[in-house]
């Protein structure tokens, strides 16, 4: 095969026109307020640290650190549920086949389909009545019922030969054991995917906690972030700083991953 | 068999969290939401909830704003799909040609999707701004008309499509590009050993290999463009004049704003049915398709 | 054949987000203020002050916790998008906090909910807040069925911010040379013809005279200058008359004549705190966010007279209190009340207008040029019209002024099509909550 250098050199340029932007937020974030959005100043007159320093400040009015600690508070707990739960009713499903395992996976595939913003208004009720409004566990708790990592994992095991299992069964391990000394580990990337897939949503999903938070004491950082555009005035700077900084873990997570990710995007469900 | 019934029962122990949670937090609300529709639920007024039949629904389908917002929906979708697919597919075609740096790029394009929604809407708000947005002034400097993206109705919903695709046509082309990487090689050396050239690869062979993950983004971006929220209602609050007010972002104003529950529910009902409708007939292509 | 993938541990990643949970859960909860129960009394406090007010508002609730420490006042705020909402569902749940701030508009609909305590009370005996310290419009507002149910705290009016270096560029400066705006329909002419000046092409030299903030209030502003209002005696829907259609039109021809940019979504104070737009109009409240840019001189006046006399727009927050609260817990908040009225000078250093007229007399006061100002047009206030479905009527309202000031439908057009829709709208809610509308009274 001819090796063009053509397409490389056009994709990188089509990769810097993505990156353009981003990097025009890390150079704004280093300019005062007042020239943060002047198009003919791009790069800041001096560079600055207001916007890190206000957003270090975890003031009342902006309590950015108060927000990243509940968003990682949220998006783990998130994340953990969905692991477990979603592995145990995988192995329910697809190796111990309970009665009615079936109709269970079809049921929930199908509330899949109904879309999140049906359950919007009914949720709102159902949680202030529990008293879970305006506490994390209004974002955590029925995002954990999603059916995704349920189905994903279900295919997943489906699709994993069962000898490992059936020869460690043989030789005595009880169902809990192989559940977690040989059918996690083998399903490991896939996990592991699902994992930061649901860490990403939770982390930037803005309609759920706008709705279900009250104080800004509670809020997460998305919704933190959209404070700053309110009636009163955009401030640009803090947005753009926070909105990096809040970008930072996810990107991290990304790259520790990426291996898994693609790996399990490889062996996996795009083959239905 | 006892044996077997032991085993059940272990199955049912690990099924017992996640169903407490999905009957909770899914079940519920969806009956919930049902009852929600066809009553009239004021909470300024709490007592009074009464029980008002299918006219929520009928209330909508007369209801002007209802449709504007279905029409915002519906051009989102219509810009929305084709140019993921198509620019998606390219980038991901673009990207499996690379000699090197494909690990790089493919990093680069996926990088916005991780940005959230509220941070994305602000700074494109930025970006398209009239007077004093980077995008005018870079026309400006160069001597063209300002474009009135945001301000302009007619303008204004392509501005959010391509905000969005900025944000997530990245994911898309590396979801299609692992697609295209399994595809094995010998597919590729065979045939250009049968003398077959560039462009019939591409369609007689790649396209058809590629149908499976085309439909499957096709269907994840329209479902995915029928709940379009966060970036209209984030860069244009819906305007100018509700051009880009969506769906969703009806439902939710008529609902928390207007106080409508009752409404709002049914609104969201009818979101659904589009949703159900257009998936069963994808469905049924995709079952035709893959099979046949 | 190894299938299991040595290099990745499942068991520590499961391991590693439980240690997550839990450490952030820790931390959250010290940053909270972890604290077990005390023996004060604590009320919450929630209102919509998450901009830089927010802050002037917390320093003054430590204030009172201090002198008060068998009290403790805790503040929530709540973005005003979605405040009235989660008011309201939190009242309706017997969640509502004890306090809360309500706009003056948006009280006939919040206690129609039911848990707003009629504080008459307040009102009376030796050591209560004065009735009479209230202008008569001000406290008329949370007056319904002959008792009042709200403290008005402040009012904002709506005035005319101006850049003190462009106006003495345009050559506005009074007798000592100082920057002064314009005053009248004249004035305000003229300002923008010499204001506005023409690109070179280059973005740095663009200015405009004067740019549309929030449409919507931009018109309400004019409406009382022309005589215009918004309901008629019988509290009916009567937009289309002709003083607010010409308030309309002076709007639309700014638009139509290209004499301010294109409406655009935050436009005009972007333009502002950037110094390309001199003037613009907007409540005293944006105060707080102009206080935060250096090396920027502006200042406050009434909104020009374009009308045949002088008037602009106004709210206020009223500060309200639960019905369902025990008696340590009113009383409580009885104190908290008279303590944030009586120091509502503190208050105005936040971009307010104190609705106290002892405050307000206060020479303190005088020295705060913005809010002073903008004090000036209280006389000639108008506020918003009082009706429940205030939210939905506005919603028309300003819809119709967005399509005249962006050129898509004539004035006269867009006020008969506004009017007839929110019409409906007051229809509808006497239809389904007549005892509302028997109690209460309409004013103009």
């Amino acid at each position: 095969m001819k090796r063009n250098p053509l397409p490389s050199m056009l994709m990188m340029l089509i990769g810097g026109v993505f990156i353009l932007p981003f990097i025009f937020m890390i150079v704004a974030s280093f300019k005062r307020e007042a020239e943060v959005l002047q198009p003919d100043q791009i790069l800041p007159k001096t560079w600055d640290l207001a916007n890190y320093e206000a957003v270090s400040r975890n003031s009342v009015e902006a309590p950015v650190g108060l927000w990243f600690v509940n968003s990682v508070f949220v998006s783990s707990a998130t994340t953990l549920l969905v692991i477990c739960l979603s592995s145990l009713v995988a192995f329910a499903i697809t190796r111990i086949k309970v009665r009615g395992a079936k109709f269970l996976l079809n049921m929930i595939v199908g509330t899949m389909m109904i879309p999140a913003q049906l359950f919007l208004i009914p949720l709102y009720v159902i949680l202030s009545r529990m008293g879970l409004l305006d506490t994390p566990y209004a974002l955590i708790l029925p995002a954990a019922a999603s059916g995704y990592g349920v189905f994903m994992l279900s295919q997943f095991m489906r699709n994993l030969p069962v000898a490992i299992e059936e020869a460690a069964m043989i030789d005595g391990c009880t169902l809990p054991e192989v559940f977690w000394k040989i059918t996690l580990p083998l399903c490991g990337p896939s996990i592991a995917t699902l994992a930061v897939f649901t860490f990403i949503g939770s982390w930037n999903d803005y309609i759920t906690p706008l709705v279900f938070m009250e104080s800004v004491t509670n809020y997460t950082l998305p919704v933190g972030i959209a404070l700053f555009q309110s009636s009163y005035s955009t401030q640009y700077g803090l947005t753009i700083a926070t909105s990096l900084l809040s970008t930072l873990p996810l990107l991290i997570m990304f790259l520790v991953f990426q291996k898994q990710i693609i790996e399990s995007m490889t062996s996996s469900g795009l083959k239905d | 068999m006892k044996a077997r019934r032991k085993e059940e029962l272990v199955g049912y122990l690990f099924l017992v969290p996640y169903l407490l949670l999905f009957i909770l937090f899914v079940i519920i609300p969806v009956l919930v939401s049902a009852w929600l529709s066809v009553v009239q639920l004021d909470l300024t007024n709490a007592s009074k909830s009464a029980f008002i039949g299918a006219q929520n629904f009928t209330d909508a389908l007369k209801d002007d704003f209802f449709w504007q917002a279905t029409g915002a929906t519906g051009r989102f979708a219509l810009l929305m799909v084709p140019s993921v697919l198509v620019l998606g597919t390219a980038m991901a075609l673009g990207m499996n040609r690379m000699s090197q740096g494909r690990d790089m790029v493919r990093a680069l394009v996926y990088m916005p999707s991780m940005l959230n929604v509220a941070a994305t809407g602000i700074l494109w708000q930025w970006f398209f701004n009239n007077e004093f947005g980077l995008f005018n002034y870079t026309i400006r400097k160069a001597g063209g008309t300002p474009i009135p993206w945001l301000t302009d109705a007619n303008m204004a919903m392509p501005s959010v499509v391509l905000m969005s695709l900025w944000w997530t046509v990245g994911g898309t082309s590396v979801v299609v590009l692992t697609a295209l990487q399994q595809i094995p090689k010998m597919y590729f050396e065979a045939a250009s050993l049968d003398g077959a050239n560039g462009r019939h690869i591409f369609f007689r062979i790649m396209i058809p290999l590629l149908k499976p993950v085309l439909l499957f983004v096709f269907v994840t971006t329209t479902i995915a463009s029928f709940q379009m929220f966060g970036q209209a209602a984030i860069l244009t609050g819906g305007g100018p004049t509700f051009a880009t007010r969506g769906v969703v972002q009806y439902m939710f104003e008529t609902a928390f704003n207007g106080y409508r529950f009752g409404y709002g529910a049914a609104i969201s009902w009818l979101l659904f049915a589009a949703i159900l409708v257009f998936s069963t007939i994808q469905a049924r292509v995709l079952k035709s398709q893959v099979e046949g | 054949m190894s299938k299991l993938r040595g290099s990745f541990n499942i068991h520590a990643l499961v391991l590693g987000v439980l240690v997550l949970v839990l450490a952030t859960g820790v931390i959250r909860w010290s940053m909270l203020g972890g604290g077990i129960g005390s023996k004060k009394t604590r009320l919450a406090f929630w209102n919509g002050f998450t901009g830089p007010d927010g802050v002037v508002m917390l320093k003054i609730i430590e204030d009172f916790n201090r002198e008060n420490p068998d009290v403790e006042v805790a503040m929530q705020r709540i973005p005003w998008a979605t405040y009235y909402n989660k008011l309201t569902v939190a009242g309706s749940d017997g969640r509502g906090p004890e306090i809360f701030v309500v706009h003056t508009d948006a009280l006939p609909r919040i206690r129609r909910a039911g848990f707003v305590a009629d504080i008459s009370d307040l009102y009376e005996g030796p050591d209560a807040i004065d009735v009479d310290d209230f202008d008569r419009v001000v406290v008329d507002q949370v007056q319904f069925g002959g008792h009042l149910e709200g403290v008005p705290l402040d009012i904002h009016p709506q005035g005319a911010f101006l850049n003190k270096q462009m106006l003495k560029q345009a050559g506005f400066v009074d007798a000592n040379g100082d920057p002064r705006a314009p005053k009248d329909r004249r004035e305000m002419l003229d300002f923008i013809g010499k204001a506005t000046l023409e690109p070179s092409g280059d973005l740095k030299d663009k200015q405009w005279a004067f740019a549309f903030t929030y449409w919507g209030a931009n018109f309400r502003s004019l409406l009382p200058q022309f005589g215009g209002r918004y309901l008629d005696e019988k509290g009916n829907a009567a937009l289309d008359s002709e003083p607010n259609l010409k308030a309309l039109e002076f709007l639309a021809e700014i638009a139509k004549n290209k004499q301010a940019p294109p409406a655009d979504n935050g436009l005009g104070w972007f333009g502002f705190r950037t110094k390309r737009v001199a003037m613009v109009w907007d409540g005293v409240f944006m105060l707080g966010d102009l206080t935060r840019l250096n090396d920027f001189e502006y200042l406050g006046a009434p909104i020009p007279q374009i009308g045949d006399r002088p008037g602009t727009l106004a709210n206020s927050h009223v500060l309200c209190v639960n019905k369902s609260v025990s008696e340590t817990e009113r009383e409580a908040s009885g104190r908290f009340l008279k303590y944030l009225s009586d120091h509502s000078l503190e208050w105005a250093s936040a971009g307010q207008v104190p609705a106290r007229k002892s405050v307000r007399a206060n020479p303190e006061f005088a020295k705060m040029p913005v809010q002073f100002a903008f004090a000036q047009q209280i006389p000639t206030m108008m506020y918003p019209p009082r009706t429940p479905v205030i939210f939905e009527f506005m919603l028309e309202l300003d819809r119709a002024v967005e399509r005249v000031v962006r050129g898509q439908i004539g004035p006269k057009e867009a006020l008969a099509e506004a009017n007839k829709n929110a019409q409906a709208v007051i229809e509808r809610d006497r239809r389904e909550y007549p005892a509302s509308y028997a109690e209460a009274e309409a004013k103009p």
